[in-house]
């Protein structure tokens, strides 16, 4: 039996304004280790607001997230910057790199701001490029890269901290159905090896198919959980 | 953490070429401004003091004050050869200085009239260099030597008679019929509209003071600190005399001077406000258009109080490269004006010669002034960085990646 890596309780986010809206409206939700799940649901269904809440990005109005046992809600600032350096992997949509570092830097970066030693940083990002295919492409500004060899780098990236699960936000939105594949494969391969959990938020079809758990998001409820 | 920053600074070279501009021409144009300011009083206190008046002058007391020749010193119990021999002393200079109406058929004017002896002079009085016409009078005689704006305005040529007025010493009355054997420049334009001089002795039998002196000038080896020589003569002053260094001698120019250097000020500050706001728009080009970046590190863990640090940094190498070179480049300008300073011509030069300066730019080569203003930018430049470690400080992840 697994264990769970992240618990919601009863979670509810409002955006006041003049029509406030409930972008997630008491979620529930239960994620183990070694998963690979996408959220799913049309835009502006409250996936990114999800994705935000449970990467610590942003305060939810109510309700809890816990994480490894530990109720991220009720960190401070800088605690949850630190959380976040430690157990939370993140790829976004685009433009995830720093450009004035190289594919290699930008992966080794992370590690950097965990103070590993330079052999462990230097072998694990060269490791982790040569997991996604990156391989003699190290030296390279992300500005030379495609975008899928962009997003490659992230996915790199997000793994070198060893974190307790990626979330990543729509990451094959800005690719070609190549790139798309390619970047899938990679993730499933690095799902299974190093038995990384997964959270996808798509509502790209190509992503969809290859989740092992889906569930559908509509107007911030949880639809259904297959 | 250093390389990031400096990898920073290749990646907009726009950005970095004009922060480093700006800091350096800021830099170079008040150094520029400030060194031609204190170099032209530098100019003109080192010919009024070295050249004419002296550092250091010993009078009877209050006879600065009072400009009376009954306050004189008699010439033979003066303890000058004690004075010699302190350090830093080269020589002591006498004088016998007096006012009085000097005229010439209609024309008559209030002058300075000093009795010297040439030979021992300092190099302003020496009157080798500054006869234009004619030469210099011979000791003893009944000769003078009139200064060039004043021979213009009493409009005299060399062998002309000039009649003197005054009162002497203790009342007497005193008068003179003296010949003019020559004209002299002298560089403080002040001094050229006024200065007569003739020889000790005839000065002493014109006012009837045989024997009296009312200055000694003490003339200093070069390069010696004033204010020390004074301190070494102070004790051999006794109750009878007085020792007055520059800056007590003519008050009304170190006034004048800082007047100066405060409306000297509202144009470098003004230069600093434009220096302020140049700097502020490089930052707020960066800070937006590193934005979603900065969302990108603050969200994968990087703490905020070490993106600022990165950040600025990146400003610190920036605006301390620019004052660096600001600084060095604008040396060789100081050094050349200083020995090659600019001559003013036409209406400036009559505006600027009718408030008695001469009409020549000189410039200092001290160093403090570019330390000064280098640091100045340089604070201004970490002050305007802390432009960009507020918007750091209040970013919000989520929101800066959404732009
Ligand atoms: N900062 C915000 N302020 C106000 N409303 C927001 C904000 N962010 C998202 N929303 C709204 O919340 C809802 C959910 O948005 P989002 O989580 O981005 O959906 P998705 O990622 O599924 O497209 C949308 O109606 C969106 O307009
Ligand atoms: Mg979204």
């Amino acid at each position: 039996m697994s264990k769970p890596v992240i618990e919601i309780k009863n979670l509810e986010k409002v955006y006041e304004g003049a029509v406030p809206v409930h972008a997630v409206n008491g979620i529930n939700l239960t994620i183990t280790e070694g998963e690979f799940t996408a959220l799913k649901g049309p835009s502006g269904c409250g996936k990114t607001t999800l994705l935000n809440l449970l990467g610590g990005l942003d305060q939810p109005t109510s309700g809890t997230i816990e994480i490894g046992g530990v109720d991220i809600t009720t960190l401070s600032e800088n605690e949850l910057i630190d959380f976040r350096l430690r157990n939370i992997g993140f790829v976004f949509q685009a433009y995830n790199l720093i450009p004035v570092l190289s594919a290699k830097e930008n992966v080794s970066f992370i590690m950097l701001l965990q103070d590993r030693p330079k052999e462990e940083r230097e072998a694990r990002a060269q490791q982790l490029l040569e997991a996604v295919g990156l391989k003699g492409k190290e030296g390279q500004r992300p500005v030379q890269l495609s975008g899928g060899q962009q997003q490659r780098v992230a996915v790199a990236r997000a793994l070198a901290s060893k974190p307790q699960f990626v979330l990543a936000d729509e990451p094959t939105a800005n690719l070609d159905s190549t790139s798309t594949a390619n970047l899938l494969d990679i993730m499933e391969k690095l799902n299974k090896k190093e038995r990384m959990t997964f959270v996808f938020a798509t509502h790209d079809d190509r992503v969809i198919k290859k989740a092992r758990r889906i569930i559908s998001i509509e107007d911030g409820k949880v639809l259904s959980d297959e | 953490m250093l390389k990031l920053a400096w990898r920073n600074i290749w990646r907009n070279k726009v950005r970095s070429t004009i922060t480093i501009a700006a800091v350096m021409f800021c830099v170079i144009f008040a150094v520029v401004l400030r060194s031609f300011q204190v170099g032209v009083w530098e100019h003109m206190v080192d010919d009024i003091v070295a050249n004419n008046f002296g550092y250091l002058q010993v009078h009877q007391k209050g006879f600065w004050e009072e400009q009376s020749l009954d306050l004189s010193m008699d010439q033979a119990t003066l303890p000058s050869d004690q004075w010699r021999e302190v350090d830093g002393v080269r020589s002591v200079v006498r004088r016998l200085e007096s006012f009085s109406l000097v005229s010439m058929d209609q024309n008559n004017r209030g002058s300075l009239v000093l009795g010297i002896e040439p030979q021992h002079e300092l190099p302003g009085l020496q009157l080798t260099d500054q006869i234009v016409s004619g030469n210099v009078f011979e000791p003893g005689s009944d000769q003078v030597v009139v200064s060039e704006g004043l021979a213009e305005f009493l409009k005299v040529v060399v062998g002309d008679s000039l009649l003197f007025l005054s009162q002497g010493y203790r009342g007497a009355s005193a008068y003179g019929q003296f010949v003019v054997s020559g004209i002299a420049k002298i560089s403080n334009p002040e001094l050229n509209k006024q200065l007569v001089l003739m020889p000790l002795q005839t000065a002493q039998w014109m006012y009837n003071g045989m024997g009296l002196l009312t200055t000694a000038v003490i003339d200093l080896e070069p390069g010696v600190d004033h204010k020390e020589v004074k301190e070494a003569l102070q004790p051999m002053m006794g109750e009878e005399l007085e020792l007055l260094e520059w800056e007590e001698l003519f008050p009304e120019l170190i006034q004048t001077i800082e007047a100066d250097m405060a409306g000297g000020q509202i144009f470098i500050t003004i230069l600093y406000f434009i220096i302020s706001f140049v700097l502020l728009g490089t930052v707020i080009m960066m800070v937006s258009e590193r934005e979603r970046e900065f969302g990108i590190l603050v969200s994968i863990g990087m703490r905020k109080s070490k993106l600022a640090f990165v950040t600025v940094l990146e400003n610190l190498i920036l605006t301390l490269g620019g004052a660096i070179v600001g600084m060095t480049l604008v040396k060789p300008v100081q050094f050349y004006f200083k020995y090659n300073p600019i001559d003013l011509s036409g209406q400036m030069k009559e505006a600027i010669e009718q408030f008695d300066f001469e009409p020549k730019l000189y410039t200092t080569t001290s160093y403090i002034i570019n330390l000064n203003h280098g640091a100045i930018v340089f604070i201004i430049g970490v002050l305007i960085s802390s432009y960009a470690v507020w918007k750091i400080m209040k970013l919000e992840p989520v929101k800066s990646m959404r732009s």
